[in-house]
């Protein structure tokens, strides 16, 4: 939700802030009310505006981590508790969510803390997402509450668990607009002793694909693989300004010197080669994760685009010298346009390279309302999704066209 | 009909609903359509060739299906689908019939639905490491055809062997190595599947991520129950440049159990860790002949990956910790033939328990901090049953295999031995875990439904199948307990 | 498994038999997986699991075989390679051998079916018989197509496309003698002669005795050997198999009382399987079992019994590339695995090992002639997998095999004693005589 927004939400009189304490409270508050946007920190303003505004539901007062156990690689937490506390708790137990939730808050320019809750409601995941899975893959179990007030459990904090339907894939992407969660099982890992990243420079991006593809096939355990442009490169200090294609290596030091060592000879018909330090390779993918190269104030559209690895720089052709940046190995593909009339582009794009998905994540409010935010489904799983959607929320109080 | 109005088939506990007289007096009609939509052996339909059919890997219950199918392409499931929808026939998918829960079982009045005729791999792309499937092609199968060219797919439970791609993703089967690799759920990337109208929908595909609803995660370990997985796509890995199995002897399980913990506390995530009891490495030496130690009474086998370097440098690590939990033996395979053979008998390690008696093979996940606690209930509670038990199981995940053992043709013992495996599920629930990690509910862990979930939470799931298949046509009598269903959620297609 | 048998039907030592076997099996379905039919038709009823559970049902239910339990029988190659796969040891070579008798004797087959299999049984087993028939089937070969138009006959079809254009008479190493090495001997043996593989093949016969002397060791072959039984004892013609066991038996008991004998040696894995079974086949028989079982445990197959001996430094032959076919019999009916392979690399040849070599060539005995259309499918596939390993030559143990995989691809076949044989001294395998 845009600042804009909030402040038309504050003046109208009959648009209230619940915000729950308790589960209990949480399911008493659905019980009795209707018309609810269920927000965390409210830093992921994403989504179709599809409507007057909302109640706002606002989890974070139900905030507090209930168990972390570093033996069992799990930590269970409410929801609205936010990442930072989160990220200091696992600190301290010497371990880490491998998914790196992304934030959204430079590239959207919102304010306030963003929650686990929100991450896992959408299905945030940072440049490992390609190797180690999504939020999602993390997910383990939940508490949540259904559109009729009922209070139900799914999942578990086991790392296997096939017991009955895996109801939690559905709640970790649904953007709120199913359910909201009280209390959230996910696994967590170790922290790695140092990280490293082997920068080729001066590649197209056709060749920055090969070399990718080329260092996922080897065993090295690439745990990131993006390239950068040449005009994206160039705001890195950590770089030399031309394209750079950046493969990183996580582990224990002696490990990953070994592994840099394989991958530069493997890697050795491109000549420009470059190592990243420990702390460069933090400042360098955190930005990547974060899609700070497009954080430039303003509400231009950025899309998120997901295809398969080897179609990433066949879609940022289509746009001729575009504003784009890869991650997952040249799957996801960040892209930055210059006005509100590409809509229709970029999704005949996605089309032609073989399918996948693309989101406006931002855009204007104007925007918002007028396009497809999310990628349309094709008409059966549409339909499914609405029956789905109808199992949670059968009176429709949550904000279901969110993901319009 | 009404759920209480279902009646056993078999003198055992499970019960199964009583068949649709409706169904069955129109067999020979069904059956001639079947044909008419699959020819030549496809559809198999006498009494004698049937037989084989009314079972799977939990072959301590056994019904007759109505007919069974085979089919070859996606277009005659999803005829095969449409039909018997219409008809309001219940539907049992099949893959290579290896469930342990008895998720493959039939019941009279449904026709079985197999896929042991589609198993073509139809794309194999590297450059973005996916692979195309077709969903009753066996898991091992993936990993065979791109082992030369240095990859593999990463979920191997025990029977990749044997077990198809489609069973695993009904299942959201695990392995042995899915400690670092995750489960079926986290390398699937996309499926074809026909929905019990007949209509083929793409899921998915090699891109990451889904656009709305994440619905390949909810099809992923829905046990045949939301549609039929024809096609799938999959994540393909790079292999490690090594790996070596490293085999830790121990005097106590509860040495084995907190080594385990403490690895994992330490930071330390192996690639696998397996667990075997006494009982158990008796039994899978016997087969495998891989070198296991004898004189122990607990074994970790501990798999690390990476180049000889980084192996080394990680075994090390673990070696210290194992002797903080006194250990006695540390055996590193010494060559890939005997690192095959160690997980050769470990995989084989329930097949191989057939050699000494009969068994049913519990699934129970729990918290690692529980392991030690629930191996030492584990032993009393079958004590108490006048059985034997063998437990080997994934250590790094908390997911147990308890073995119990007794002897099928003795129907006194066979009562105990199946109360014995529910009071073991019921521990794993009670320490914080749940009824199954890997191998599913089907209608073996059914009834203990209500044991980990509340009437709400089953009520949602069962809203989200309906999603799915509102007249409860596929599968129907698995996974939902009859008394949780009520009355307007049949067990059979026709009630 | 769970099993319903009554005690009157355990009284039965073939029945007791079955029980204990069915009772080990746990139906995981790994034997699935390995199964060439089962690969190849995709029913569960073309699998090991599938025919054991027909085969229990008719067992426990004492019923007479029906025709879609003899079909999915009789479509099993008996190739055993399930008792490889199967971790619970489930002995399934008994079981169906005992199955096929069951349907022997209660089922009665159509007329031709009858008739080709009477046939076989008459011939086949006997090694003059067995030449003259190929010789008259050179002068069918041409009207093979005319039968395949019709289904039942499609065996003869088969069987004449089979039929190879060179038959080899009697010679002396395939009549009864002695042969001793030039110096000291170092061990006596006597080889099975065989029934088949002599006429279509004399050349494995002499390279195995002219090998086994070069290294010290006597061969003798006794008067009155005959054909070991497998290929009746495979469709079920028990007395008919006994009968052949027990002619053995006793020739060989004879020779191992008279003079000793330190092994049997067999060149056509087939046999080998069958004669090592002997001690098994004839174990109820008090006035047999004994001397059977003395028979089984003295047979070895030729590469087993290679391997315990010290060779020569091997002749330069070019370090030719061969892939290894392991047949059925040897590799899962005897579990011999890894000998032929080291005899081969240690005589300086260059082995590849074929992908899916589990996997059957649809030879089988007689199966190549009785169901031809899955035997083609099976050589198809195997000949791919051996020829995307690009072997100059192609070795088997087992004469069937070589004739079945000879028949599908221009690759020289030849047994792998002949290979050894040339690399230790004797001549070069005719077959290779193309390859410099």
């Amino acid at each position: 939700m845009s600042v804009l927004q909030q402040e038309m939400r504050d003046n109208m009189s009959s648009v209230k802030t619940f915000k729950p304490k308790s589960e209990a409270d949480l399911a008493s508050m659905i019980l009795g009310g209707d018309n609810f946007e269920i927000i965390g920190g409210g830093t992921r303003a994403i989504g179709k505006l599809d409507a007057p505004p909302r109640n706002l539901l606002d989890m974070t007062g139900v905030s507090g981590i209930i168990d972390y156990e570093p033996a069992e690689m799990v930590m269970i937490a409410k929801a609205g508790t936010p990442i930072a506390d989160i990220e200091k708790a696992l600190k301290k137990g010497g371990q880490r969510m491998v998914f790196e939730p992304l934030d959204y808050r430079p590239l959207l320019g919102t304010k306030g803390k963003p929650t686990i809750g929100g991450a896992i409601a959408t299905n945030a995941s940072g440049p490992r997402r390609f190797v180690a899975g999504a939020c999602r893959d993390s997910f383990l179990g939940a508490r949540f509450v259904n559109g009729k007030g009922d209070i139900i459990k799914a999942g578990g904090r086991v790392m296997k668990n096939v017991t009955g339907l895996d109801l939690i894939k559905l709640l970790a992407g649904s953007w709120g607009t199913i359910a909201p969660m009280s209390e959230v099982t996910f696994k967590v890992v170790p922290q790695v002793e140092t990280e490293a990243t082997l920068v080729l420079y001066g590649i197209s991006d056709l060749d920055a694909a090969k070399a990718m593809a080329s260092a996922m096939a080897t065993p090295c355990e690439v745990t990131g693989a993006a390239h950068l442009p040449q005009n994206i490169a160039e705001q890195f200090k950590e770089l030399d300004g031309k394209s750079a294609t950046l493969l990183r290596l996580e582990g224990f030091e002696k490990s990953v010197n070994l592994r840099i060592e394989k991958l530069q000879a493997i890697l050795s018909d491109y000549s420009e080669q470059h190592v990243l330090n420990d702390k460069q390779t933090k400042t360098v993918w955190t930005s990547l994760r974060d899609v700070t190269p497009f954080s430039d104030g303003t509400q231009d559209p950025v899309w998120k685009i997901s295809v398969a690895p080897m179609a990433g720089h066949q879609l940022v052709a289509e746009f001729g010298p575009a504003d784009a940046y890869y991650d997952w190995q040249g799957g996801l593909v960040w892209l930055r346009l210059d006005g509100d009339h590409h809509v229709h582009k970029v999704r005949a794009a996605v089309k032609k390279v073989g399918g996948g998905h693309a989101t406006l994540v931002r855009a204007s409010d104007e925007h918002r309302r007028s396009v497809s935010v999310f990628q349309p489904e094709n008409p059966a799983v549409a339909e499914i999704s609405k029956r789905i959607r109808k199992q949670f929320d059968p009176l429709g109080k949550f904000y279901t066209g969110r993901m319009g | 009909m009404t759920a209480t109005e279902m009646t056993s088939e078999t003198s055992s506990g499970i019960q199964m609903p009583k068949p649709d007289q409706a169904i069955l007096a129109r067999r020979e009609e069904i059956v001639s359509a079947l044909k008419a939509i699959v020819p030549g052996e496809g559809v198999v339909d006498n009494e004698t060739e049937m037989r084989p059919f009314e079972t799977d890997g939990f072959l301590a219950y056994r019904f007759m299906p109505l007919a069974v199918v085979l089919p070859e392409t996606t277009e005659q499931i999803a005829q095969v689908l449409k039909y018997l929808a219409q008809e309001g026939v219940p539907v049992i998918p099949r893959g290579a019939g290896t469930s342990l829960s008895g998720g493959a079982i039939p019941q009279e009045d449904a026709v079985i639905v197999g896929l042991s005729r589609m198993i073509k791999i139809l794309d194999t792309n590297y450059e973005n490491r996916t692979l195309t499937v077709q969903a009753g092609a066996t898991n091992l199968s993936i990993s065979d055809a791109v082992a030369s060219d240095g990859f593999f797919y990463a979920p191997d439970p025990s029977s990749q062997l044997a077990c198809s791609i489609g069973g695993n993703i009904g299942m959201n089967s695990g392995g042995a190595h899915c400690l670092k690799y995750g489960v079926t759920t986290n390398n699937l990337l996309g499926v074809k599947m026909v929905l019990i109208d007949g209509t083929v929908v793409e899921i998915g595909g090699e891109h990451l991520d889904a656009p709305g609803l994440d619905l390949l995660g909810i099809i992923c370990g829905s046990e045949g129950q939301l549609g039929i997985v024809t096609e799938a796509t999959v994540r393909l890995i790079a292999k490690p440049a090594g790996a070596r199995p490293v085999m830790f002897g121990f005097d106590t399980s509860e040495d084995a159990g907190a080594c385990v913990a403490d690895i994992i506390g330490t930071g330390i995530v192996p690639v696998a860790i397996e667990f075997m009891d006494k009982p158990a490495i008796d039994i899978c030496e016997a087969f495998a002949k891989a070198g296991y130690p004898m004189d122990v009474n607990a074994l970790l086998i501990v798999e690390v990956e990476g180049s000889d370097e980084e192996m080394d440098d990680m075994l090390a690590r673990i070696v210290t910790i194992a002797k903080r939990h006194k250990v006695k033996v540390v055996k590193e395979s010494q060559s890939a033939t005997e690192a095959a053979l160690i997980w050769k008998g470990r995989k084989s390690a329930f097949g191989a328990t057939g050699r000494i008696a009969d068994y049913i093979c519990m699934d129970g996940t729990v918290p690692l901090g529980q392991l030690p606690h629930v191996l030492n209930e584990t032993a009393r509670i079958v004590e108490s049953y006048g059985l034997r038990v063998a437990n080997v199981f994934h250590a790094g995940d908390g997911n147990m295999h308890p073995l119990i053992l007794y002897n099928i043709n003795d129907p006194i013992e066979a009562q105990k031995a199946e109360d014995c495996g529910m009071d073991l599920l019921k521990l794993c629930v009670d320490a914080g875990g749940c009824l199954t990690g890997e191998h599913g509910v089907g209608i073996e862990k059914r009834d203990l439904m209500l044991y980990q979930y509340t009437q709400e939470d089953l009520d949602q799931q069962m809203a989200v199948r309906a999603a799915f298949d509102p007249e409860w046509i596929l599968n129907p009598s698995k996974v939902f307990p009859f008394e949780a269903r009520g009355n307007e959620r049949p067990a059979t297609g026709n009630a | 498994m769970q099993t319903n048998f009554s005690l009157a039907q355990l009284a039965d030592p073939g029945v007791a038999e079955a029980e204990k076997i069915l009772r080990s099996c746990v139906h995981c379905g790994f034997c699935t997986a390995t199964c060439p039919t089962y690969v190849t038709l995709g029913n569960e009823l073309d699998s090991p699991r599938g025919r054991i559970y027909l085969m229990k049902d008719m067992l426990e239910n004492d019923r007479p075989a029906d025709e879609d339990t003899v079909k999915h029988i009789d479509r099993c190659l008996s190739c055993l390679s399930c008792m490889t796969t199967c971790p619970s040891g489930v002995h399934y070579m008994h079981l169906v051998d005992h199955a096929r008798v069951h349907i022997e004797e209660t089922y009665k087959r159509p007329f031709i079916n009858r008739m080709t299999r009477n046939m076989l049984t008459r011939i086949l087993p006997y090694r003059d018989r067995f030449a003259f028939a190929t010789r008259l089937s050179v002068l069918g070969k041409p009207f093979a197509s005319l039968f395949d138009k019709v289904t039942p006959l499609k065996p003869i079809a088969a069987m004449l496309r089979l039929a190879p254009s060179k038959i080899y008479g009697k010679t002396e190493f395939t009549s009864p003698g002695s042969f001793k090495p030039e110096k000291q001997t170092q061990g006596r043996v006597t080889i099975l002669t065989g029934c088949a593989q002599p006429a279509l093949d004399a050349g494995i016969n002499k390279a195995t005795i002219e090998l086994l002397n070069r290294v010290g060791v006597e061969v003798v072959l006794p008067e009155g050997e005959g054909c070991c039984g497998a290929l009746v004892h495979h469709m079920g013609k028990e007395h008919q198999a006994l009968e052949s066991a027990k002619n053995n038996v006793r020739i060989w008991h004879e020779e191992i009382e008279k003079n000793g004998l330190d092994a049997i040696i067999v060149t056509t894995s087939g046999c080998g399987t069958t004669i090592k079974d002997y001690g098994f086949m004839l174990r109820n028989d008090a006035e047999w079992a004994e001397r059977a079982a003395k028979v089984s445990s003295l047979a070895m197959d030729i590469s087993e019994y290679l391997v315990l001996k010290e060779l020569p430094a091997p002749n330069d032959t070019g370090e030719m590339v061969i892939a290894y076919h392991a047949a059925c019999s040897l590799q899962h009916g005897q579990q011999v695995k890894s000998p032929p392979k080291d005899l081969l690399k240690a005589a300086g040849f260059k082995v590849k090992e074929a992908p899916e070599s589990h996997l059957c060539c649809g030879s089988a005995g007689t199966y190549n002639i009785m169901q031809p259309e899955i035997a083609g499918q099976l050589r198809e596939r195997k000949v791919k997998n051996i020829e995307s390993t690009k072997p100059q030559a192609i070795a088997a143990g087992n004469i069937g095999c070589l004739t079945q995989i000879g028949s599908g691809t221009d690759i020289p076949t030849v047994h792998t004693i002949k290979l050894l044989n040339w690399a230790y001294g004797g001549e070069k395998p005719e077959e290779l005589s193309n390859i410099l």
